[in-house]
């Protein structure tokens, strides 16, 4: 197929891209990390639908798209290069040539048309395999190393969902293997290409990994064998990284205290998820009288949160100011400079300014508003911050009745016409990813399910201007324009107020440093699947 | 005794229908499993293209008739979760929880035994009194909290028993004391409560009459008719430390049914935790009926 226009995408090359690592003879001991979570704990990649794949997964396979491991984002993975065709309705991966199973044999471009077909067979729960399936006309090999995906409609960023720092689904399975011993024995005996081989997998309990004993692009393991526990209360997990029985545990901000007090290694993650608030449904017609269809309100609410505080005294100083709703520093094409200024004046704590506000509405001595308090998986702290905003609110006037609920009891009332949330607010969560489009077309689109903005019913001009702008970011070829575009979604979306970051968060783990050496984690990244291989033993150097 | 052994069972089969039915529709009402595997932004297209690959579509009645049909074929149902047979999950963690129970019940006898024979003895004394606020504290302390305060204890602190997980033999030491103490205090004041029956009958009496030492009367007649109760409150003890040790398989990260449960639950993986709840439900149908079986031996006033 003839390219008129290349688009070559190079991410920046992390230093140990090019590494040739350490042989057998210098891999060593037993990395032990403790976790609250092993998902599913299965070892096929079609089968695990949520996070917890990048951590017990991602040791064993590689996905086609990869990290910019210093800055976070998207980076190269077993492609090491993509290019968009003229007419933007395929994409071309280069893959490396050294790449290869754990069996020996080499990584090919039918590896990579298996995988991804095998993601969006009917077989797959992977969480993103419809909109794989909706996406992907069909996958072409041009040679060993070179396979071509054809597009349904133009997706400028189709690569970023083949990329663990989106999700799983370009995770790459051995086609000969599984053809040869058949799935079931594929599932009880996994092999990848990661830097990682596959021991054992107890349920409920632990996954055993052994290094490879060759250079891998990832990076060599410096450990001989990597054991990731299964340890779902958090005192306990703290308990174990104090003793040295692990190395590496993930904790949340109440622990912090007392990482610190213990001389451990406390590791940050930044920018790995932004705690929000929305609200729902104020543009329907039952709401007209809603106070919170005035954009006023919603932006005095804003001004009357005190987020330094909830920083420092919820988050133990662990979160900083947030940029525009799912926007982090990593996000591309994103004018990070501009909405970093934004977020410092827009998301001030002005009460002052928030009661002239309520007060030019209508509603100079308050409201009565319901907020419903919930928090994800993996984020527990998000009902606390949840409780000091209503709180801060009660301040400015605003009769808040606050309601908790678990999360999955939550997920239901998001579903159909959003009935018990209509002209409310709730607390909510975006996890960091480099495109944002993703997160902005689930939330604000008019046919998405929380169509924040407007739905097919109701779209005035601000929704009509989202629909329109968000088509241009999704399909737009040249990069100047979808830059531009892209900027001008995150402001309609910042000035409708209508879901509005309260700060941005961290990923925290506690390390015992006489068990594991100095390391940086993936900017963004909360799970470090991709990140054991570079952890030093605690005699090398930091990485 | 065959008859009372078949009734037994028959009110057995009769109950597991009840509570699996109950367990079936209730679990139902609080939500669906597959928004708790998709990420946050989902879209509905996507959400329900899970339910059906997981076979969560169709009216919660037609669900029902298809669990049934299999169940009666012993097919519990794939878990949604890990997408194993929820049997063979079930299998897998039983033994774990069971390796728990008998240290956990075997400290709690050989502390509850003495503790409630002395406290009898010396009624209204001191070590009445301790052994009484010992039961209390033993009974109000939550398993959670015991757990963490001993891991702090005797891991963190003193550096002498590991935090959690399986392992030898050291690794069981905290779990059974966390499991344990809850047991002795309500084992050591029945065993109290019946040796203060005993230590007033005709016989006891004629046994001090006839000469016997205060050793062989309190040891071997008294003790053995005090042991009788205590035979019941195991059978219910047994039944709970299998079906319910949530909290300490939690703490001391021991991959054990309780935990199973929780999880079950948390996730909504129904076909696991209909599975779980049928299992705990036949295991206590069985050990109630052992004890009741054994009582009848034990003391033969009983007849069936």
């Amino acid at each position: 197929m003839k390219m008129s226009r290349k688009l070559r995408i190079w991410a920046p090359v992390a230093l140990a891209l090019g590494i040739s690592g350490p042989v057998a003879a210098d891999q060593k001991g037993t990395l032990i990390v403790a976790l609250d979570t092993l998902g599913g704990q299965t070892m096929d990649p079609i089968l695990e639908g949520r996070a917890p794949h990048a951590h017990y997964q991602a040791p064993v396979y590689d996905a086609l798209i990869g990290f910019n491991y210093k800055e976070g984002g998207l980076g190269p993975g077993v492609a090491e290069r993509w290019e968009r065709s003229a007419d933007n309705m395929s994409w071309t991966f280069y893959l490396r040539k050294d790449v290869r199973w754990h069996n020996g044999d080499p990584l090919t471009a039918h590896d990579v048309k298996f995988s991804l077909e095998r993601t969006m067979s009917k077989e797959s729960i992977a969480s993103r395999a419809k909109s794989l399936r909706k996406a992907v006309k069909s996958i072409e090999v041009i040679d060993d190393h070179t396979v071509r995906v054809h597009t349904k409609k133009v997706n400028i960023h189709f690569p970023a969902g083949l990329s663990r720092a989106v999700f799983q689904e370009g995770q790459l399975m051995p086609k000969k293997y599984i053809e040869e011993v058949g799935v079931e024995e594929f599932r009880k005996n996994p092999i990848g290409s990661g830097p990682w081989k596959f021991v054992k997998s107890v349920p409920g309990d632990y996954v055993e990994y052994e290094a490879v004993d060759y250079p891998h692009f990832r990076g060599t393991p410096k450990f001989k064998r990597l054991r990731i526990l299964l340890v779902p209360e958090e005192s306990t997990r703290v308990a174990m990284v104090r003793t040295g029985e692990v190395a590496i545990a993930s904790i949340s901000p109440d622990s912090i205290a007392e990482v610190e007090a213990a001389k451990l290694k406390l590791i940050s993650v930044p920018a790995t998820m932004q705690a929000i608030y929305g609200f729902y449904g104020t543009y329907k017609d039952s709401e007209k009288d809603n106070p919170l269809r005035d954009v006023r309100v919603r932006e005095a609410l804003s001004l009357a949160i005190n987020r330094q505080e909830i920083i420092d005294h919820v988050m133990n100083g662990q979160a900083k100011m947030p940029m525009p709703f799912a926007t982090y520093a990593y996000a591309v094409d994103t004018d990070i400079k501009r909405w970093q200024e934004w977020g410092h004046k827009a998301l001030r704590y002005d009460p002052k300014r928030a009661k002239e506000l309520l007060a030019e509405a209508g509603y100079p001595n308050g409201f009565d508003m319901t907020f419903a308090n919930t928090a994800l998986p993996g984020t527990p702290f998000m009902t606390q911050i949840g409780v000091a905003v209503s709180d801060m609110w009660s301040k400015l006037g605003v009769n808040v009745k606050l309601k908790h609920y678990e999360w999955g009891a939550f997920r239901l009332l998001l579903r159909g016409e959003q009935k018990k949330l209509t002209g409310k607010v709730s607390m909510f969560r975006t996890a960091g990813r480099p495109v944002a489009i993703a997160r902005y077309r689930s939330a604000f689109w008019s046919g998405s399910t929380l169509a924040r903005l407007g739905n097919k019913d109701f779209c005035d001009d601000v929704c009509q201007a989202y629909d329109k702008i968000q088509d241009q970011v999704l399909t737009e070829p040249d990069d100047a324009k979808r830059y531009e575009a892209t900027n001008k979604m995150l402001q309609i979306v910042a000035d409708s107020w209508q879901a509005v970051p309260i700060l941005e968060g961290m990923g925290f783990w506690a390390v015992n440093p006489k068990e594991v050496g100095a390391f940086a984690p993936i900017p963004g990244r909360h799970e470090f699947g991709d990140v054991f291989e570079r952890m030093p033993r605690p005699e090398q150097k930091p990485w | 005794m065959q008859r009372f052994i078949l009734q037994r069972l028959l009110q057995g089969i009769v109950l597991l229908v009840l509570v699996t039915s109950i367990v079936f529709f209730v679990g139902r009402l609080t939500g669906n499993p597959v928004d708790l595997m998709l990420p946050e932004d989902a879209t509905e297209e996507e959400r329900q293209d899970m339910i059906e690959r997981l076979n969560l579509d169709g009216t919660v009645m037609e669900q029902f008739q298809v669990f049934v049909t299999d169940a009666l074929q012993g097919d519990l149902g794939t878990s949604i979760r890990y997408r194993q047979p929820v049997t063979e999950i079930f299998f897998s963690r039983l033994p774990n929880t069971l390796a728990m129970i008998p240290p956990a019940m075997i400290l709690a006898m050989a502390m509850a035994i003495p503790l409630g024979i002395l406290s009898a003895l010396r009624r209204g004394g001191w070590l009445d009194r301790i052994s009484g606020t010992i039961a209390v504290l033993g009974i109000a302390t939550p398993n959670f909290w015991l757990g963490i305060v001993l891991i702090y204890l005797f891991s963190v602190s003193l550096g002498w028993l590991p935090s959690g997980r399986m392992g030898g033999i050291a690794h069981y030491i905290l779990p059974t004391i966390t499991l344990g103490t809850f047991l002795v205090a309500g084992f050591m004041r029945l065993i109290r409560s019946s040796m203060l029956e005993a230590l007033d009958t005709e016989f006891v009496k004629l046994a001090r009459i006839k000469g016997l030492s205060e050793f062989v009367v309190v040891w071997k007649h008294c003790l053995r008719n005090a042991l009788i109760p205590v035979l019941s409150l195991w059978g219910v003890f047994m039944g709970g430390l299998v079906t319910g040790a949530i909290v300490t398989e939690t703490v001391f990260a021991w991959p054990g049914i309780g935990r199973l449960t929780y999880e079950a639950v948390i996730f909504r993986d129904f076909p696991l935790l209909q599975s779980v709840i049928i299992m705990d439900a036949i295991l206590i149908l069985f050990i109630n009926l052992l004890v009741d079986i054994l009582y009848a031996y034990v003391d033969p006033r009983i007849r069936f």
